[in-house]
């Protein structure tokens, strides 16, 4: 059998096992709950704040006299478009009706020209009533305009302003709170799966070391095969659980209503691409422990040192995520057991430039592979030594005594 | 045939294997006695090649063994390997394609395998869900499933009842008449004299006795006197090692001694019922052998 072959099969199991722990479907379903009821949420609580139109009332009583109410709703409507909302703009006869709606919440604002009023229910909304200044300005000037003889049309091509394009001189204010938390959330899923899924390593070889299962494996797969069929299946079976979860975080945008930046819709994915990245390193790293340990008892134990490192890297992104064009969270970006956690977040905020993202790739994988030489030879030799446990430093001391002569049957 | 030719094993401070040689030819059980600590778990880890050895050699038909003749073994470590979640057929089949087999051929030996061992109606279950007796069985089944031609077994019987005692051994003698290799250890010596051509007892990491079993009673220098008196008798027996006492009495004697001689000693020390002259059985060789009166056998006696 070629060693591809052995992977295959080992793989195969492990995703298997995956798949029929019913577990399995209900964190994952539970997951993908959440993520979606947090877009619902949003949506729900934000209809409530930024309604998409503004809602006009014009009291049009006899004293006004000549209201063109064709050039009211027209400049209602164009203020309103210059703040990204629609307006609806009703005419009432007489000022109680009219407030008495506005009350009732039919409406944003009563606007009462014969009083040069603008009118709110319980507090002043500043953009209603910019937009409601800026209207009014129009009407007004339109009128006097008229008065003083000119032609409509040439009043209209006289008002034709186009607005100001708003410019930003320095990026920071670029990112925007729809990608700050999308980067929180890619922050927050890589490091639940790579949690559970890097556990799922650890007890697994620990399993097969304490229940004797090695010795017949290692009869008919080498260690480093079982090692690497065992990571590529729980992390296969990791991937598509986050697979749900991103594609759960996308439709929670979409429902949301927010609007989303394009970075945070192309770092979304990408953040599959870090799971794979941290799972290779973290997994790798977790396995190594599971394999100096002969009892589960001792596994949370022997695992803590890279327990650790993973919480650390997760408490950095809040430190250095929300910064994310620093130098220090340029650089802390770079490190590569931070970069699966801290990099999706930089880039939802689009500040990671391409250089930056290809060398902390190159980074993390030469890690990954340095880790992986290290825990497969590691592994091999204290799965020959079952029975005790094996500390860091007498794992290491293998290492060195094995590179120093001892030959093992090949 | 399978040769192990003087392996040494040091384990830190520990000579776990000093030089032990034997051999296994195809067709022929050669059961691997030696008290705890001996060193015939290492000696059959090196086999399967879990153990580096320091110095010597294992191999087979003349050849160095390696993970492809390796696949060609069967083995069942001393502890239960398996993994208790899983289901007992997935469980045969997975290490039926680890071995090498096809995925119709692993699932066609799986079946073969679970009806022999009357583990059908258990197929779907968990390993976790059975019976350490029948978790034997399946851990037998995972040694046989590659149609092996040398098979290694450490203490295959422990902890089975006489019924699968029985249904192990049968399937043991078969592969055997097949032309298996069939390399065991236990503490049952009982049942490795009826199952066993050979032995090979090993103590402290030393081979110190080895031989077809019969012959090595036979040229034992010790043989036994048991006589049985109508009624409870405390004869004394000078200068002679005794076991039992009452009615039924062991004398060990060298094998020079004259039967008839000890059976006219032994009527004038009450009314016989019975009286026999034989070779050392295969515990008492193998007491003598690790030079020992009494050793920590367990499940030996029963």
């Amino acid at each position: 059998m070629t060693s591809r072959e052995v992977i295959r099969l080992v793989a195969g199991r492990e995703i298997n096992q995956r798949l029929r722990a019913k577990s399995f479907y209900i964190s994952t379903g539970l997951l993908v709950l959440v993520i979606l009821a947090v877009g619902v949420i949003s949506r729900l609580a934000g209809g409530d704040d930024a309604p998409a139109q503004i809602d006009v009332a014009v009291v049009a009583d006899a004293s006004v006299g000549t209201v063109e109410s064709d050039d009211v709703v027209a400049a209602v409507q164009a203020s309103a478009a210059v703040v990204d909302r629609g307006a609806t703009v009703e005419f009432f006869d007489d000022l109680a009706t009219a407030e008495a709606a506005l009350r009732d919440g039919d409406f944003d604002v009563v606007l009462h020209p014969a009083e040069q009023q603008a009118i709110f229910h319980d507090d002043v909304d500043d953009e209603v009533l910019a937009v409601a200044q800026q209207a009014w300005a129009q009407v007004e000037v339109r009128a006097r305009l008229g008065d003083a003889g000119l032609e409509p049309q040439q009043i209209t091509e006289a008002l034709a302003v186009a607005p100001l394009a708003p410019q930003v001189l320095d990026g920071d204010d670029e990112t925007s709170g729809v990608a700050v938390l999308t980067g929180t959330l890619a922050a927050v899923l890589l490091f639940l799966s790579l949690q559970t899924f890097g556990t799922y390593v650890l007890t697994g070889v620990v399993e097969e070391k304490s229940s004797a299962v090695v010795e017949v494996l290692l009869v008919r797969a080498r260690a480093d095969q079982m090692l690497a069929g065992k990571i590529i299946g729980i992390g296969v079976a990791g991937l598509a659980q986050l697979v749900l979860a991103i594609v759960a975080s996308m439709v929670s945008l979409a429902i949301s209503g927010a609007s989303v930046p394009a970075e945070v819709w192309s770092a979304l994915p990408m953040t599959l691409v870090w799971f794979l990245g941290g799972f290779a390193l973290y997994s790798t790293l977790f396995a190594l422990a599971g394999s100096l340990v002969s009892r589960q008892e001792d596994a949370q134990a022997a695992a803590a040192p890279i327990m650790y490192a993973l919480v650390a890297a997760y408490m950095l992104v809040f430190i250095f995520g929300y910064v994310p064009d620093s130098t220090a969270s340029t650089v802390m970006s770079l490190i590569p057991p931070i970069t699966p956690l801290l990099m999706p977040m930089r880039m939802a905020a689009g500040a990671a430039s391409v250089v930056e993202v290809v060398v902390a790739v190159v980074l993390l994988l030469g890690t990954t592979m340095a880790a992986w030489k290290l825990a497969a030879r590691i592994y091999e030799q204290v799965l020959l030594h079952r029975g005790s446990r094996v500390t860091w430093k007498d794992a290491i001391r293998l290492l060195r005594s094995r590179s120093g002569g001892e030959h093992s049957p090949k | 045939m399978l040769v192990v030719d003087d392996v040494t094993k040091r384990f830190g401070s520990l000579l776990a294997l000093d030089g032990v040689g034997f051999s296994v030819q195809p067709g022929e059980v050669v059961g691997f006695l030696g008290p705890n600590g001996a060193g015939k778990t290492t000696t059959m880890r090196a086999i399967m090649g879990l153990v580096s050895v320091d110095a010597g050699h294992v191999t087979w038909q003349g050849s160095h063994i390696d993970a492809t003749t390796r696949q060609r073994f069967g083995y069942m470590p001393a502890e239960r390997g398996m993994y208790q979640r899983m289901k007992v057929r997935d469980h045969l089949v997975y290490y039926a394609r680890l071995s090498g087999l096809s995925a119709a051929a692993a699932a066609n030996m799986a079946d073969t395998w679970l009806e022999r061992l009357n583990l059908t109606a258990r197929a779907g279950d968990t390993v976790q869900s059975l019976s350490s007796g029948n978790q034997q069985r399946v851990q037998l089944a995972l040694a046989l499933i590659n149609e092996p031609e040398l098979l290694v077994l450490d203490e295959p019987f422990s902890g089975l009842d006489p019924i699968a005692v029985d249904t192990l051994s049968e399937v043991l003698r078969e592969q055997v008449a097949n032309g298996v290799a069939l390399l065991l250890s236990s503490h049952q010596l009982d049942l490795v004299a009826e199952v066993c051509s050979a032995v090979v007892i090993v103590d402290r990491g030393r081979v110190v006795l080895q031989g077809e079993v019969n012959e090595l009673r036979a040229t034992s220098a010790q043989r036994f006197v048991e006589v049985e008196f109508a009624t409870p008798t405390d004869a004394v027996w000078p200068g002679a090692v005794v076991t039992g006492g009452g009615r039924r009495h062991r004398i060990s004697v060298p094998d020079s001694a004259d039967p008839s001689a000890l059976f006219d000693e032994a009527r004038a020390r009450g009314h016989l019922v019975g009286y026999s002259f034989a070779p050392p059985d295969l515990s008492e060789v193998f007491l003598a052998a690790v030079g020992r009166t009494t050793v920590e056998l367990p499940g030996a006696t029963q």
